[in-house]
């Protein structure tokens, strides 16, 4: 293992490896990579690796999210001869760097680079740079930063920002056509930043769409799979397995329930218009569970409830850390994290967010609360539905 | 054309300008352009004969004394920020006015107040270090160090010293531990 302390460099054993961002349990960053060109910038949204495009460069970058870490995949292969280097980056969603602990990056090829965060102001902060230095590609721990957090970073690196709205923001356009070497100014362009995380403060938002269809509407439950060692010698090690699923109800006042309990995984493109992709008990999926939703019957739906839980292991919300994150095709990111505190280890079942149908608009509220079963969530909701115990 | 050196390699002045006399070293980096602190870096010479220490105390040319006791050698000034074209600071040195007994002029440059700002030169952005000829403006050397640099707060860029009748620049690029203190009194520079 090379330590790389703040300042330093070495050279990159290969050009295909991966690089994490392991970040404290918890705490609301961010991250991305960026590819930059001799003048230090970028030159379009096609440089932007973050959350709302998870790929750059032809594969050359590629991100991947879960709980406990953020990852990149570089291949750097296929990385342009005219970028001179990629900037990976962490962001804020509040507060200041001092406030995190224990953030670390990590390669695959044993280099790791502690950041320093005791004293830090900046609320965005360049980690680490990978850039060519005589047909070499080298890495530095950078660690330096900006107070005025990802806008301030993204305008550093020729990124500009579209203005935060709580209201739907334009989706990112696509990255420009490639132009002529000759060509001295870089085109400048916009991407959409915003991500909306519901809170206690602020529970609701609203995605409006003219004609009521929403594209394919992707539900991400996510939460940390590391196993809690338990018992002697580990034995009664295991991790939590956390389900996804959904209450549905149709403006005809047709109900049902999507989960892989019973087996009702739903279907897409007939009654009841929502699916959950595949049940993951095997604890290796990294990027958690998925649900989808054709948001293009949406106005035939009435409210979908939105909930996780614990089939086997303690109810133990808070180890979980989980996040439902909802992904709506031209929307910012919605993301609701399972934060609250449950009264009672019996509460198995946590109603996450709630989707309703306002005048075709979709309006969604934070609800996390807890409940012992489908049973209670149905009557808190007045869903109305039969219930019998089953099995997965 | 000015000869790019890397670290460790030397080059003739001498030959590069027949009839050099008087030359500008100048030192550059990048100013910061993250927020924090802002990056303070002095720039020394070591005026030193054969042992590799400095003639007298006064041979020691730094913001606080910044002309030699012959005026062969001469800091213009300190630039604060690094901000503006070219070199950040520079050194005036009249090489047919230094005394036959220096050997060397060690060229240093050392980030002020590092451990407390948490600094180092590879937070520092190229840095580099070049003669220039006094009598036309063209520069004949230049080392660029930023590969050759990490953890370092202070470092010797380069040297410019006698070969038999010839004046020579070599690239250094070594760093030093523990900033402009130990560093002047390893070159037999007296503290107060």
């Amino acid at each position: 293992m090379t330590t790389l302390a703040m300042g330093a460099n070495a050279p990159l054993p290969s050009l295909t490896f991966a690089l994490d961002v392991l970040l404290p349990q918890g705490a609301g960053i961010d991250v991305t990579a960026l590819q930059l060109y001799a003048n230090g910038k970028v030159r379009g949204d096609g440089d932007m690796c973050f959350f709302n495009q998870k790929t750059i460069g032809g594969g050359a970058v590629s991100l991947s999210i879960s709980a406990d870490k953020q990852s990149f995949a570089f291949d750097l292969a296929k990385v342009g001869s005219d970028v001179d280097k990629i900037v990976v980056n962490a962001t804020l969603d509040n507060g200041a760097f001092s406030s995190v602990r224990d953030l670390k990056i990590v390669t695959s090829d044993g280099i790791e680079m502690p950041v320093d965060t005791s004293d830090r102001s900046e609320a965005a902060l360049i980690l680490c740079e990978i850039y060519r230095r005589n047909d070499q590609w080298k890495i530095r721990n950078v660690s330096q930063g900006f107070n005025g957090g990802l806008q301030a970073l993204a305008e550093h690196f020729g990124v500009e920002v579209a203005a935060p709205a709580a209201a739907p923001a334009a989706q990112a356009s696509p990255a420009p056509a490639a132009k002529p070497a000759s060509v001295p100014e870089t085109p400048r362009s916009t991407v959409n930043l915003s991500k909306v995380s519901l809170t206690k403060q602020e529970s609701t938002i609203s995605l409006k769409k003219a004609d009521g269809k929403f594209g394919r509407i992707r539900v991400n439950l996510n939460w940390n799979q590391k196993p809690k060692p338990g018992g002697f010698f580990g034995m009664g090690k295991r991790s939590i397995d956390l389900d996804l699923g959904a209450f549905i109800e149709f403006q005809t006042g047709e109900k049902g329930v999507v989960q892989a309990l019973g087996n009702s995984f739903g279907d897409l493109n007939n009654m009841p218009f929502t699916k959950l992709m595949a049940d993951d008990r095997s604890g290796t999926s990294t990027d958690g569970e998925w649900l989808e939703i054709n948001g293009d019957a949406w106005p035939s739906f009435r409210r979908i409830l939105i909930v996780a839980f614990i089939y086997e292991g303690v109810a133990n919300w808070q180890e979980t850390d989980g996040v439902i994150r909802m992904m709506v095709p031209g929307q910012p990111e919605i993301e609701v994290r399972m934060n609250e505190l449950s009264t009672s280890r019996k509460d198995v079942m946590c109603a996450v967010a709630l989707l309703e149908n306002d005048n075709n608009q979709i309006r969604v509220s934070r609800e996390v609360r807890f409940f012992n079963g489908h049973e209670q969530v149905d009557r808190a909701y007045g869903w109305g539905l039969a219930w019998r115990a089953g099995r997965k | 054309m000015a000869v790019s050196l890397q670290k460790g390699g030397n080059v003739s002045l001498t030959k590069e300008a027949p009839g050099l006399s008087k030359v500008i070293v100048g030192l550059g980096w990048d100013p910061r352009a993250t927020d924090g602190t802002d990056f303070d870096l002095d720039a020394s010479v070591f005026i030193c004969g054969e042992d590799g220490k400095v003639l007298s105390d006064g041979h020691f040319v730094f913001y606080n004394n910044t002309k030699s006791p012959d005026g062969s050698v001469e800091h213009t000034g300190d630039n604060r920020t690094g901000a503006g074209e070219g070199d950040d600071e520079q050194v005036k040195v009249d090489l047919g006015k230094v005394p036959a007994e220096v050997k060397k002029l060690v060229f240093a440059v050392t980030i002020h107040e590092a451990a407390a700002r948490k600094q180092n030169f590879g937070q520092v952005g190229n840095a580099f270090m070049r003669v220039i000829n006094q009598d036309g403006d063209k520069e004949l050397a230049r080392y660029d160090l930023s590969e050759d640099y990490s953890v370092e707060t202070a470092m010797i860029f380069g040297e410019v010293y006698r070969h038999n009748d010839e004046w020579k620049f070599k690239a250094i690029g070594a760093g030093f531990e523990g900033g402009l203190g130990p560093l002047a009194s390893s070159h037999g520079v007296n503290l107060g």
